[in-house]
Formats: structure tokens, C-alpha cells, sequence
């Protein structure tokens, strides 16, 4: 080697070391400067939505990075509940609105003003306080409307020679119309009964027609029994569905997600009783059978003069929580507060098919869709969704209650015993 | 009078002494590693849920003590009893999981032709992770599945059922798909214990004239008695637990409590019913189900091995 290629080695060498350094030393300023923070989720509103809301937040807080740990929603208990239990993992979580986060409020610290303040342009965000009062402690920030509505598919209705632009509109009704898409081979409400599904979606909706909202405040609080004759009505209407064939005969032993839904979105049956936003809503469905195809409606009235018979089932969605054990808190605070932000509420609109819960979302980023309009129509008209206000072994007690109806080997009577005696043993309402 | 042993003793040189000590020591150097991680891993979590079986939970509150409040409210609870006459339902399928993976083992053991490949092939299910199988499964036995497609048109729609939906059926499926997934190890452990059999022996066994069926029981059971108990003892503690996942991914102990174990309820008393001391309790009395069950085996097992000794 001559004096020259020396010379340019050394200089190799000396740029190669400094480079190696600089980056060494980059590296351990970024660390240093950005904070991760995992955030346990369902992906409400999808895939799409969430890379967008991560980028969006990133992009607002440079110095905070968002990792998500994401779980199929009716497994979602099974992965948290050991994380509460050792108190350690994610920094946020979320958590439905209602008893299911009054039960679990020991993994999530009581938010401060300042938080809470970021959800003063929300429409709503009580069921993320203690008791559903604000003035208690507020433990998650919510982001979007939920609730219960029942789609269609209009091709199914009008092949089984019914009105497909007046759906049934009384359980009479609703009977006649199974009837009617029985004899043509199809299901007619697509329905699956395991998990917390027969409690969130279906409970709710025959609920509405026998309680009134005292009675619903009084199931939060514990003091209205499954011996009541208003519950007694509430399990024998549930248990006519099956019986009376309306449902597909597997329904005791599938999900509605994503089973159920299947048999909905590939057009084997003519209604499915699912959720205004998130996995399975009118985008989803829109897409799968075609906009012009599908409707949404209430579900059917069983007793049509009832106070809350013509309401909407509705809960602020999920909320979204601050761990108690996070060493992270002001970090996964900022996410909290961002998430019920309007930047949010406007990419939830617009990427993520949800109803905002920000009342300064621009209202013209709904998108386009006849089934989305009739959804607009039926939540103007709100009450309590008291399927979030049963505790996890009432929603345990009454999946598994419903599927051995179906199947014949449990009477409503001894279903009502169960209930009741989930009821007792349910923590947080004695 | 002294003992013949205090004069060994007194004999023995101190370099001796020095040496056997040192062994002593060694030996417990070498066996400390295993007794410390056993007590930090089992045995101080197993006390820990025993107290927490005592313990009444709220929620994740705090727990207080609570005395036998909860193993009280076990027996009470008709989830509890099912799960339990669920398990033994699991068990009287024990003839199965104990003689099909021996005469599979014997089969290949003869060199049966494609031996090679079905050693493979039987060993395969075992390799997939039981939540991939249970997954697997629910496709496979759905209503409109393969397996029911197949029945369909091999002309038996009479066997075509919803095999997840029936009570009977949901428990009878759950446990083939637990045998399907775990009988290769069934398989290997036999052709362990055959490996240290020659050939030969195999050979002058059929010149005699032995068929298949002499061979199994007059030759490989006696010769596989510890292995056969090995495996007996093996499937009858690990039957419940290694359904677990099957459970989770296939049925969640439905329709109804038809396939509820106690394994899984000990699971969802915990972590979804948010009641620790319940679940512990659970925890407590399937520890001691399979306790009870297994020692009659395993005395069996060491009643022989000292015969033999012998």
C-alpha cells in the first residue's frame, strides 16, 4: 500500500468512525427525547382509521411514539383482565363505556381537569364517569356515538315479497316477514350467541320495550331483579327468536362477529342486528352488499306504546383510559385528550365510518349513503344503553341462558333463576 | 458393643472424608439451581393461589380474608359441577388416547409401508400451536365445512350434524380434536419405548405365527407396561389442560356449559368475572381432581417397577 492509499484509507476509516458516532449518539438523543406509549385496543372504526389517528397524533406530539396492542373485541376481557390483575402493560386503554369500566376503574387513574377538558365539545362523555354522574370520578374520554340498530338487506326482502322500503316495524310484523324469507330458503335474522354480543346488541333492543329509564338506572345500581315480571318479559321475548325459527339454527354455538355478520354480508339473510359504528356498520355492509342495498331501522316494536319503544339504544362508544400503573401518565394523557379532539372526530368520520362525538366535526364529511342517513334519523332520539350496564356474569349468564333456550334445554324460568343468581354474585352492584 | 458402621467410619481417612464432602457439597451445588427455580415456580405460586383461594375478591380491589366462603360458593354454583362432569365425560375417553397412539406405534414399529412419511404425518398435528387447531376446527365442523361436505357427498348426511351446536356433540368434537392434536406425542413416546426392542424379536415373534392383535397384547403391552403407564398418567393430567386452548378458540364452553371445563372456568371466573378467590378455589379443586385421579396410576406405575426390580 503506497503513502496515497494510506492516506485515503485513513480517511475511510476516520469518516466511517465519525459516521458510526454521530449515529450512536442520534440514536441515544431520540431516545432519549421520545416517549412510547402502548395502547391497548379493539381498532374500533378499522385498520385504516387507527393508521391514520396514529399518524395524525405522531405528527402532533413528534416526541411521543404510539405502539397499539390490538384485540379481536370478544376477546378483549380475556386480554385485559390479566393485565389489571398484575398491574403492568399498556399505558392507555379502552374500555366500554358503563359498568364494564366502573368494574375495571382499579386500572385506570381518575382523570384530571385538564384532560377532561378536552372533552368539553363533546355531545356526551358521562359514561366515562362513576355512576354515570359527572360530578364523580371520570376515568376515560370517549370519541364517537354507539348503539344498537337492525340493517336489511333489500334484496333478500324483495325476493321473499316483501316492501323492501317498509320494513317491519312491530315484532307481529317482524314474524310475518321471517315467515315470508324462510320460504325462500334464507335466514332471516343472522344471529350468533356467544360472547358479550347477545348483551351488547340484542338485550338492549327487546329491553327498550319493557323498561323504562328508572328501571334501567335501577339495573346499574342492582336493585332491579331478573325475577321482576318487566326482565321475566325481556328473556321471553329473547327466546322467541330462536324458537320461532327466525334465527339460523347454529346461532347457539357462533359469534355475531364475525360469523353472524358473515351470513348477513354475503346475502343469506334479511336483517342482523348489529352496531351503528366500528367492525360491522353500514360501511361495512354497504360494501359488501351494495349501499343501494341495504337499509337500517330500529329494531322491531313488542310493545310499540312503550316509553322507550321508539328510542335509540345509545352509549358513548368506547372510552379511552389512563392505566393506574403507567410510569407514562402525562404521555398517555396526551393521547387520551387527542382522541377526543376534533382532528379525531373528523378522521373517524370521515376514514373510520363511526358517529362523532364532537360536536365542531365538520358534518360534510359524512359520507354518502341512504343506510348512514337512516341512522342519523333513529339516534336523534337517545335513551340509556343498558346492555353495558350488566356486569360479566350477567353477560356470561345470559349468552350462555339464550343458547340452551335455543337448544331446548333450558325453560325462561330456570334462564331467570341463572340471571338472578349471576346478579348476586356480580361485584360491583352489591 | 460397636456397631461395624462406627468403625467404617472411624477407618476412613481424613483425605477421604475431605473428598466425600466435597462431593456432598457439588451435588447439592448441582441440585440447588433445580430446587430453587421448582420452589419460585411452583411451589410458592401454587401456596400463593392456596391463600388466594381464602381470599374474598371485589373486583381487582384488595382481597380480605374470607375463610372457605368460596370453595362454599363453588359447590353451590351448577357451573362448577357441570364443568367438573364435563371433565369426567373427557375422561372416560382415556382407553383412546391411552391404546390408539400404541397400536399406530406398533404398526409404524413393523415397518409398515410408508412408515417413514406416517411417522411424519401423525406427528404434525402436535406441531401446530391448539389455537391454530381449534381455529382450524371451527371451519373444519361447521355446519357447511368440509368435514360436513365430505359426509354429504360420500352419501352419510345422516352423520352431517351442526357438531358444535348439539350439547353432546360440541363435547364429543372437542375432544377428538384434542386427540387428533396431541396423539402424535401418544405415538413418539411409544416408539421411544419400542426402540430399545429389537427387530429380531419382532421377527421370531411372527415366524410363530403371532398376528397383529397377539403381538399387541402379548408382546408389546407387557414389554411397554412403563411406558403405557407413563402416557396413561401423562394423558389423564394433561387431558383438561391441554384442552384449554381448544376450548378458547372453538366452543368457550358452549352452547351452554356443554363444553365447559375447569380449566376454562377457573379462566373466566378470574379474568372476566373479575373474582380471584372463586377462580383460585376452581384452581384448587382441578389440582386436586387430577391429583387424586394420577396417584392411583402412578402407584401403580411404582408398584410394578419394584416388582420388577425385584
Amino acid at each position: 500500500m503506497n503513502t496515497k492509499q494510506k492516506w485515503i484509507s485513513r480517511r475511510i476509516g476516520a469518516f466511517v468512525t465519525g459516521a458510526a458516532v454521530s449515529l450512536l449518539l442520534s440514536s441515544a438523543t431520540f431516545a432519549a427525547d421520545v416517549t412510547t406509549i402502548k395502547v391497548l385496543n379493539w381498532q374500533p372504526g378499522g385498520p385504516k382509521y387507527w393508521a391514520a389517528l396514529v399518524e395524525a397524533f405522531e405528527t402532533k406530539h413528534p416526541d411521543i411514539k404510539v405502539e397499539l396492542e390490538t384485540v379481536p373485541f370478544d376477546r378483549y376481557a380475556e386480554v385485559q383482565g390479566p393485565y389489571i390483575a398484575t398491574r403492568s402493560g399498556p399505558d392507555v386503554m379502552e374500555q366500554n363505556a358503563g359498568l364494564e369500566l366502573f368494574d375495571r376503574r382499579m386500572g385506570y387513574i381518575e382523570l384530571s381537569d385538564d384532560v377532561l377538558a378536552a372533552g368539553d365539545d363533546l355531545l356526551g362523555r358521562v359514561g366515562g364517569c362513576l355512576g354515570y354522574d359527572l360530578s364523580n370520578a371520570c376515568y376515560g374520554l370517549p370519541f364517537g356515538l354507539q348503539g344498537n340498530v337492525m340493517y336489511y338487506n333489500k334484496q333478500v326482502l324483495s325476493a321473499a315479497g316483501l316492501d323492501p322500503e317498509n320494513p317491519p316495524t312491530t315484532w307481529e310484523d317482524f314474524g310475518a316477514a321471517c315467515d315470508a324469507i324462510n320460504a325462500i330458503d334464507k335466514t332471516c335474522l343472522a344471529l350468533g350467541m356467544t360472547g358479550p354480543f347477545p348483551a351488547y346488541w340484542s338485550f338492549p333492543e327487546i329491553a327498550r320495550n319493557f323498561l323504562t329509564e328508572d328501571d334501567i338506572r335501577a339495573i346499574l345500581a342492582g336493585d332491579m331483579p331478573w325475577t321482576d315480571p318487566k326482565m321475566v318479559s325481556i328473556l321471553t321475548a329473547m327466546a322467541e327468536i330462536p324458537q320461532k325459527g327466525w334465527s339460523n339454527s347454529n346461532a347457539p354455538s357462533i359469534s355475531m362477529l364475525p360469523d353472524a355478520t358473515d351470513i348477513f354480508a354475503s346475502g343469506n339473510a334479511g336483517f342482523a342486528g348489529t352496531i351503528i359504528a366500528d367492525a360491522v356498520n353500514w360501511a361495512a355492509f354497504g360494501e359488501a352488499l351494495g349501499d343501494e342495498n341495504l337499509g337500517a331501522m330500529r329494531w322491531p316494536a313488542i310493545v310499540p306504546e312503550a316509553p322507550l319503544a321508539k328510542s335509540f339504544s345509545g352509549v358513548e362508544s368506547s372510552v379511552f383510559g389512563v392505566t393506574s400503573w403507567s410510569e407514562k401518565p402525562e404521555a398517555a394523557a396526551e393521547f387520551v385528550k387527542f382522541i377526543a379532539g376534533v382532528e379525531n372526530g373528523n378522521l373517524l368520520t370521515s376514514l373510520g365510518g363511526g358517529i362523532p362525538l364532537n360536536s365542531k366535526v365538520d358534518p360534510a364529511l359524512f359520507p354518502k349513503s341512504e343506510a348512514l342517513s337512516q341512522i342519523r334519523e333513529i339516534i336523534a332520539k337517545p335513551t340509556i344503553h343498558v346492555g353495558v350496564l350488566l356486569s360479566g356474569q350477567e353477560v356470561d349468564a345470559l349468552a350462555r341462558g339464550w343458547q340452551e333456550v335455543a337448544l331446548g334445554r333450558l325453560t325462561v324460568e330456570d334462564w331467570v333463576g341463572r340471571m338472578q343468581v349471576a346478579l348476586e354474585d356480580s361485584p360491583g352492584k352489591n | 458393643m460397636e456397631s461395624p458402621h462406627m468403625n467404617l467410619r472411624r477407618s476412613e481417612s481424613p483425605k477421604r472424608r475431605g473428598s466425600r464432602q466435597a462431593g456432598i457439597w457439588l451435588i447439592a451445588l448441582l441440585v440447588a439451581p433445580a430446587i430453587i427455580l421448582a420452589v419460585t415456580f411452583k411451589l410458592v405460586p401454587l401456596v400463593r393461589v392456596v391463600w388466594m383461594s381464602f381470599q374474598k375478591t371485589q373486583g381487582f380491589y384488595e382481597p380480605s380474608f374470607a375463610g372457605l366462603a368460596n370453595y362454599e360458593a363453588i359447590f353451590r354454583d351448577p357451573m362448577f359441577i357441570t364443568s367438573f362432569r364435563n371433565a369426567f365425560m373427557v375422561f372416560l375417553s382415556l382407553p383412546v388416547w391411552v391404546f390408539l397412539p400404541l397400536i399406530i406405534a406398533i404398526l409404524l414399529f413393523q415397518r409398515t409401508p410408508g412408515w417413514k412419511a406416517f411417522r411424519a404425518i401423525y406427528f404434525l398435528p402436535y406441531m401446530i400451536a391448539p389455537v391454530v387447531v381449534g381455529i382450524m376446527f371451527r371451519q373444519i365442523l361447521a355446519p357447511d365445512g368440509p368435514l360436513n361436505a365430505m359426509l354429504i357427498g360420500s352419501g352419510l348426511e345422516g352423520f352431517a350434524i351442526e357438531w358444535l351446536n348439539g350439547p353432546n356433540s360440541a363435547l364429543f368434537a372437542l375432544t377428538a380434536v384434542a386427540l387428533w392434536s396431541f396423539f402424535g406425542l401418544g405415538v413418539l413416546t411409544y416408539l421411544a419405548g419400542l426402540s430399545t426392542v429389537s427387530q429380531e424379536v419382532i421377527e421370531a415373534a411372527r415366524l410363530d405365527g403371532a398376528g397383529f392383535w397377539r403381538l399387541l397384547f402379548n408382546f408389546a403391552l407387557p414389554l411397554l407396561k412403563p411406558v403405557v403407564g407413563y402416557w396413561t398418567v401423562l394423558c389423564m393430567s394433561g387431558m383438561l389442560i391441554w384442552m384449554f386452548p381448544l376450548v378458547y378458540a372453538m366452543t368457550r364452553g358452549g352452547p351452554g356449559s356443554a363444553t365447559m371445563l375447569p380449566e376454562y372456568l377457573v379462566f373466566i371466573t378470574t379474568f372476566e368475572f373479575l373474582n380471584r378467590g372463586k377462580g383460585a378455589a376452581i384452581g384448587i379443586a382441578l389440582f386436586i381432581f387430577v391429583a387424586v385421579i394420577s396417584t392411583f396410576v402412578v402407584r401403580q406405575m411404582y408398584r410394578d417397577g419394584r416388582g420388577k426390580s425385584q
